[in-house]
């Protein structure tokens, strides 16, 4: 296979996982922090989809700026649901492994609803619009725009997402939190806010996401379920707890996924994904991108 | 002796409902028959889910997968098997895909296992349909020979009634009590000698054994079958959450929800599948938050505590709305007070 | 006994590394029946992790651990538990929602469970009479008025004692107690370590016990382990232990800081 087709492979593979490496963030914030197993993570990527295709063919809006707007449609939408639905089990449960538990099964209940809420009000079939599909290219090499653009908005929100990690007071008391919860309230880490404010960043990410896939992708209600199960793929092999990990373990499935199809079968994507994620639990559980530091 | 009567009282309400659903067809319409029929496959799916992940909390969402590897094995095999050898046959592919599938997985966190359950329908779907492609060609099968009507029913039938006695029974036993101490504190159990790995490994074995039975006998209502139709994710969700709304430490809440649910399903799904999706999850999500023994648990009493529940609430709202407003400015008006004798 | 010629439990060189952070180093001690021994050492110095890998919570990053002999390294708690080995922890994990006696029933059917005389009746074989059933383990703790309440309506100290009683139920060789007079009164204290002492003369048992309340474990025990910093800094009798230089300076400003103080004099009793 000549050096550009192997690129291509693995640029298309690049792309695939930026858009794993952003819902696996999510899906990190929320499970790192708060031990919220969201399984419905992947159908509010869906949302954000649906919000992108409707308000584009509706009123022409470009899908570019509705990413943002998703982004805060969805924040807001998961504070009102982290409001509703989990608060209160923070204070009924009595152990931690009740409260993830209980955590999963409200998420099951709120897949339903969500799903069937889009799959009712916008029926089952494919959607999907067309934008930038111009290819573009780079010397024998060729892409299309939307994809590139995908990619690369991908990247930067999950890069900017890891900056506010790292870099601001937010972040770092959030890290706090997810190592050592009791130490971080005694400094006066209000986890009240916190939580919300974190959830509905998480669920913002996924609408990102899922905005981003509408560019370059048909959309359907049923689209969530798989990348919900490769977001916590990636979450274990990037380290449970680690932003740059989730990233880094992203891009790397992506890459392995689209490597894997190619050589074999598309069919066997999941089979692949699931060899990879068993692998990495048997060998090196506390993830491929960590330092070797189980927790205490 | 509570527990020997807590036994009779069940193995006869057991009875009782078997020989109902016995006489069930013979004076009932088809239509009813057909519900009843749906009814009993979801109380042996519910009943045997039941067993293992209520108590473990182990929330396996693979009942589809082990459902569709029970179907497809009637549609390739029922030509050169029997019927009962047929369902056998399907039931043990399940148990030894669910041990696999343990063996690597079982060993993680609940919350893990379940949402890797939730990727093993797809992947057993994509699996098969590969397979079939490659190897043996075709993409569906055509189901020629089919028992009568009678005897599925009453296999289901048996598969329901053998589902609940098995929960009677594990109960009683040293691997319910297993079960029962992995979902109080599973490490704890381990230092007082229970092997957990075996333990949930067998548990999720048991329920592969019926959704694949199940799955084998249900078959054969359709004529036509092809990975996509029998490995539908939607019959082991709706199992998870009948279980969940009945009450999943019971042994009956799994029962009455089924009969409740599959009724309410035959009704409203065929015209409004989304609408009772969506009135499913809403109902697993308030039992969740404010029922968490499922429908099972429901007494006077929860009632009553709901409601004075409400009642300090509200009472709560108005305390903050108007006294907190009081508090605030008799504070602000002593600190200024204060101020002045600086 | 002729038995003694292999010991109860090999602990060799064991090491539990927790990324950049060594809890338990290259740790090694052995023990023999009928042992009634003290582990102690300030905070942090790797006491809980210690216990955690001799009974198979935690599997050690390096170094060897057996059980008459047979190598356990790396196995889980239910293996060091199906060896006699059997521990409480620090703090009380019972059965909430199970009632005390089932609580104590769980290790009787599990880990404690033995051969029968007849094969399916009779009663079981090589089982102490004290710990022959539920009621009789109950006696022995002293939690037989609350057998039927469910163990989370009972008090902390009886759960801890509950806790005691359901590492009994699995009929152990070795007892490991983790800091089960935490909290308590000195009388109390006194009253543990008397109880303490009765299981392990009755059942014949090897006791380990973990301590913060130094001065009464030094009474009772007849051997102590000093851990600082996750290494071993002494194994040996109470009255040495007492008087050793880096044991004193471990401890500064603690308990049993100078000699000539009346640890010493208690302990010499």
């Amino acid at each position: 296979m000549s050096i550009t087709a192997w690129i291509e492979l693995i640029a298309s593979g690049l792309i695939t996982g930026g858009i794993y490496a952003l819902v696996a963030l999510g899906l990190n914030l929320q499970y790192g922090l708060m031990r919220i197993l969201n399984i419905a993570h992947g159908e509010f990527l869906m949302v954000g989809a649906y919000l992108t295709w409707l308000v584009q063919t509706s009123f022409g809006i470009s899908p570019l700026l509705m990413v943002p707007v998703a982004f805060l449609v969805l924040m807001a939408l998961g504070v009102v649901v982290h409001f509703l639905c989990f608060r209160r089990l923070t204070a009924t449960s009595p152990n931690l492994d009740v409260f993830e538990a209980r955590g999963l099964m409200v998420a099951f209940g709120l897949m339903f609803l969500v799903q069937n809420f889009v799959s009712w009000m916008w029926g089952g079939d494919l959607r999907g619009y067309d934008y930038l599909t111009e290819p573009v290219k780079f010397g024998e090499m060729q892409f299309a725009a939307n994809k590139l653009l995908v990619f690369f908005l991908a990247l930067v929100f999950a890069g900017a997402l890891i900056v506010l990690m790292r870099m601001t007071l937010l972040g770092k008391g959030v890290r706090a939190l997810m190592q050592s919860a009791i130490g971080a309230q005694l400094m006066g880490i209000d986890t009240k806010r916190l939580h919300p404010l974190m959830f509905g960043i998480g669920l913002g990410l996924s609408g990102i996401a899922g905005a981003l896939l509408s560019m370059a992708y048909t959309i359907t209600p049923y689209m969530g379920q798989p990348y919900t199960v490769t977001a916590l793929i990636v979450i274990t092999l990037g380290g449970f707890g680690s932003m740059g990990g989730a990233l880094i373990g992203g891009l790397f499935l992506g890459v392995i996924e689209a490597l894997g199809m190619h050589f074999t079968n598309p069919s066997l994507k999941a089979l692949l994904s699931y060899a990879v994620f068993i692998a990495v639990l048997l060998l090196r559980p506390e993830g491929l991108f960590t330092r070797k530091s189980r927790k205490a | 002796m509570n527990s020997r009567q807590i036994l009779i009282r069940d193995v006869l309400v057991l009875l009782a409902f078997a020989g109902w659903a016995l006489a069930l067809p013979h004076y009932a319409s088809e239509f009813v028959t057909s519900m009843a029929l749906t009814c009993l496959m979801y109380v042996a799916l519910s009943s045997s889910w039941g067993l293992f992940c209520g108590s473990t909390r182990y929330l396996s969402l693979a009942t589809s997968a082990f459902f569709g590897i029970g179907a497809y094995t009637t549609a390739t095999l029922l030509g050169q098997f029997g019927w009962v050898e047929t369902i056998a046959i399907g039931a043990g592919i399940a148990v030894v895909v669910a041990i696999v599938m343990g063996a690597a997985v079982l060993h993680l966190r609940g919350t893990y296992f379940a949402v890797l359950t939730f990727g093993m329908t797809e992947l057993i779907l994509h699996a098969v349909t590969y397979f079939e492609k490659s190897v043996t060609g075709t993409v569906g099968r055509v189901l020629t020979v089919v028992p009568e009507n009678q005897v599925i029913y009453l296999t289901v039938l048996a598969l329901a009634v053998l589902a609940v006695a098995v929960s009677i029974w594990v109960r009683r036993t040293r691997f319910g009590l297993a079960l029962m101490g992995i979902g109080a504190d599973e490490q704890r159990a381990q230092t007082l000698g229970v092997n957990t790995r075996l333990v949930k490994i067998a548990g999720f074995a048991i329920t592969a054994a019926f959704a694949g039975a199940v799955g084998a006998a249900m078959a054969v209502r359709w004529t036509y079958i092809d990975p996509h139709t029998v490995f539908n994710p939607f019959i082991g969700f709706q199992t998870v959450l009948i279980t969940l709304i009945g009450g999943v430490l019971t042994l009956w809440g799994p029962l009455i929800a089924a009969i409740i649910f599959s009724v309410l399903a035959e009704s409203l799904r065929l015209q409004f599948p989304q609408i009772y999706l969506m009135s499913l999850g809403l109902l697993l999500i308030l039992c969740v938050l404010y029922l968490p023994g499922g429908l099972a648990s429901l007494r006077w009493a929860t009632f009553k505590g709901w409601w004075t529940d409400t009642r300090d609430w509200a009472k709560d709202l108005k305390r903050e709305l108007s006294g907190e407003k009081e508090r605030e400015k008799q504070r602000a008006k002593r600190r200024e007070k204060e101020s002045h004798f600086v | 006994m002729s038995e003694h010629a292999i010991p109860l439990l090999e602990a060799h060189n064991v090491t539990v590394r927790f990324g950049g952070l060594v809890a338990v180093d290259a740790v090694s001690a052995n023990f023999t029946p009928g042992e009634l021994v003290g582990i102690i050492g300030p905070n942090g110095a790797g006491k809980t992790t210690f216990f955690n890998a001799i009974s198979g919570v935690l599997a050690p990053t390096s170094g060897r651990l057996a059980a008459h002999g047979r190598n356990l390294t790396g196995r889980g708690p239910h293996r060091f538990a199906a060896h006699g080995v059997a521990r409480t922890f620090q703090t009380p994990r019972v059965f909430a929602d199970m009632p005390v006696a089932a609580n104590i029933e769980f290790g009787l059917k599990f880990a404690g469970k033995r051969r029968r005389k007849y094969l399916f009746w009779g009663d079981e074989v090589d089982v102490p009479w004290a710990l022959r059933d539920a009621t009789s383990i109950l006696a022995l703790i002293g939690l037989s008025e609350q057998a039927a309440l469910p163990a989370s309506a009972i008090t902390p100290s009886q759960q801890r004692l509950l806790e005691i009683g359901m590492a009994l139920a699995t009929r152990p060789k070795l007892l490991l107690l983790d800091e089960v007079a935490a909290g308590l009164t000195e009388a109390e204290v006194e009253e543990m370590a008397r109880l303490i002492r009765r299981l392990r003369d009755e059942l014949d048992l090897t006791v380990i016990w973990i301590e913060h309340a130094v001065t009464t474990l030094l009474r009772h025990v007849e051997r102590v382990i000093v851990l600082h910093q996750g290494r071993k800094i002494a194994d040996d009798t109470p009255h040495n232990v007492v008087r050793n230089p880096e044991v004193i300076e471990a401890y500064l400003g603690d308990e049993m800081a100078e000699p000539g103080s009346e640890t010493e004099e208690e302990v010499a009793a």
